[in-house]
């Protein structure tokens, strides 16, 4: 496999800034590949659409490093990702079958640790962001829905104040910010004095 | 202490990088000499990067799903057309994509199979080791580098396809028909089987079962015959018991391997019960494998092993293939062996008979 282009290295920074046009590029350029693969070694469908996705969500996080290099092409990355991901997969089922055909084709030993780092930073990561989003869920209105209007939905202050009915952006944001010391407060279990 | 709107602000502009250097000065101070705030502060700088970062993947995963359904959207209506081809139509498709292929292929493998049986490194090596796998991980690089010797010595005609799969198969009737896992052979362009003699043959898809992992083929040579006789063994419909004896003869390598066992549990995978559950080892390029029992009662075939934390081996059981035998077309001209030879023989004398119908399932694909 050969190593990042430049190219590459600009497609990364445009798929960490949430780009459409460089995410459907990576995908058309290897979901075929990798979904078949995972089809071959016992996932369905619908697991390859989800390990693929995954995938793409663990290089997304990786690329919001600005520092973040690549040491093979995205392609090669993603590749060994959904590997690992399957695999993993796999071993908390504990029982899958695996296939007893004989591959004959090209087999890269890309078992790498680096990979299994990236993952596992990913998962601690997902575990975060979802004790966040329980703490999110349980602060109460209107601070659940301005907060996710705000973080989840990117909008910006004078639409808030719009949908919300605050007089004014200002008001949204002082609104927002008693709403940030709610959820510090649910999240971190800081009693207020 | 709760943290107040100030608090927030820095913080927001802080990560925005927005302070004013002098405002960035008396912060950075204020962090040197006040505990408590700092402590508030990097919770405030925690959380707001925490919820953004959240944020900005989710909506990074709802462009995924977005893009994901659009691109198989359109990929959608050429997959369905192959899938809904009848049957019949098979064959033609595969003897017009197979001519072309069919001439150097031959040539290639023929040259293939001498170049190896000259190497007798591998032999040792095959003995040596012992693992099946390991060996086959070397023969595979093997056969690759050869194929590749191969190719660059004969630059101006490169082999269209290269094999990419294998599995064993078993006769069904002598003249051509026969099964083999349907996982084998459902990812190639086109299948040959290689029989005990060497010798290659190709053959199409007659009819499948996806789920129940079977597939029926035929050699499309016009008179094939398997063996001299009719085929020895019979088939099935009723579930054997718990602990039968069974054996099994497939083709990890290029030499048939025999291995035996028993019936471990009367249900496969999860509770399948088109399936058996069996201790007996096998390895890559088995499937499809007959699982007989001691009278040469034809039980199934060999279709997964369990991952590494499970020593299981999966057999699809006969009845499932029976089941898919009565779809296919002419199924009533296809007359399965009614008598069984094999009852009264020792294992030997078994296997012996079981050779001619027994073979090599290779699959290409360009």
């Amino acid at each position: 496999m050969h190593s990042p282009t430049n190219s590459e290295q600009q497609q990364l920074a445009a798929l960490a800034a949430g780009g459409r046009a460089a995410t459907e590029q990576i995908y058309q350029q290897n979901y075929h590949i990798i979904s078949s693969w995972l089809i071959k070694n016992g996932g369905g469908p619908v697991d390859a659409a989800d390990i693929f996705q995954e995938a793409m969500v663990v290089l997304f996080g990786k690329a919001q490093d600005e520092s973040f290099r690549l040491t093979c092409s995205i392609g090669t990355y993603l590749f060994a990702i959904s590997k690992h991901l399957w695999y993993k997969k796999l071993q908390t089922q504990h029982k899958s079958p695996v296939f007893l055909q004989d591959r004959t084709g090209e087999e890269d030993n890309d078992l790498g640790i680096a990979y299994d780092d990236d993952i596992n930073v990913h998962s601690e990561r997902e575990a975060h962001y979802e004790q966040l989003n329980n703490a999110l869920d349980q602060i109460g209105e209107p601070c659940r829905s301005l907060l996710k209007a705000y973080y989840h939905h990117d909008k910006n202050m004078q639409e808030i104040a719009a949908d919300f009915g605050y007089t004014n952006p200002e008001n949204a944001k002082n609104q927002k910010y008693k709403c940030l010391t709610r959820l510090r407060k649910l999240f971190y279990g800081v009693q207020a004095k | 202490m709760s943290i107040n709107n100030n608090t927030w602000e820095l913080a927001e502009a802080y990560i925005a990088g927005s302070l004013p250097q002098e405002e960035l000065n008396e912060l950075n101070n204020r962090l040197a000499g006040d505990v408590e705030f700092t402590n508030e502060f990097n919770e405030a700088i925690n959380l707001i990067n925490s919820i953004n970062g959240s944020g900005k993947q989710k909506r990074f995963r709802t462009m995924l799903r977005d893009v994901h359904e659009k691109q198989t959207l359109s990929n959608q209506p050429a997959k369905t057309k192959r899938i809904v081809l009848p049957a019949h139509f098979w064959r033609t498709a595969a003897v017009a994509a197979g001519v072309a292929i069919l001439t150097s292929t031959i040539t290639i493998w023929s040259i293939n199979y001498t170049l190896k049986k000259s190497d007798s490194k591998y032999n040792t090596i095959s003995r040596k080791v012992g693992a099946i796998e390991k060996v086959q991980a070397q023969q595979q690089a093997q056969q690759n580098k050869l194929i590749e010797i191969i190719n660059t010595k004969n630059k101006p005609t490169p082999p269209p396809s290269d094999v990419k799969y294998t599995g064993t198969g078993f006769a069904l009737t002598n003249d051509g028909y026969f099964v083999t896992a349907y996982h084998v052979i459902s990812d190639g362009d086109s299948v040959y089987i290689q029989n005990h003699d060497g010798d290659y043959f190709k053959a199409f898809v007659v009819n499948f079962n996806a789920d129940a992992d079977v597939a029926i083929l035929k050699v499309e040579k016009k008179n094939f015959r398997f063996g001299k006789n009719e085929v020895p063994y019979t088939f099935t419909g009723s579930k054997a018991g718990l602990g039968a004896g069974i054996f099994t003869l497939g083709y990890p390598k290029d030499e048939v391997v025999y291995s035996e066992g028993y019936i471990s549990a009367k249900n496969g995978f999860q509770g399948n019960t088109l399936q058996y559950t069996l201790e007996l080892p096998a390895g890559h390029g088995q499937s499809g494998s007959p699982v007989i029992d001691g009278n040469g009662n034809i039980l199934g075939l060999l279709t997964a092993v369990g991952s590494q934390n499970e020593a299981n081996t999966y057999a699809v059981s006969s009845k499932a293939l029976l089941e898919l035998l009565h779809t296919i077309p002419n199924a009533a001209s296809l007359h399965l062996p009614k008598s069984n030879k094999l009852g009264r023989m020792s294992r030997e004398q078994q296997i012996e008979k079981m050779e001619a119908y027994t073979f090599s399932v290779k699959v290409y694909k360009k």
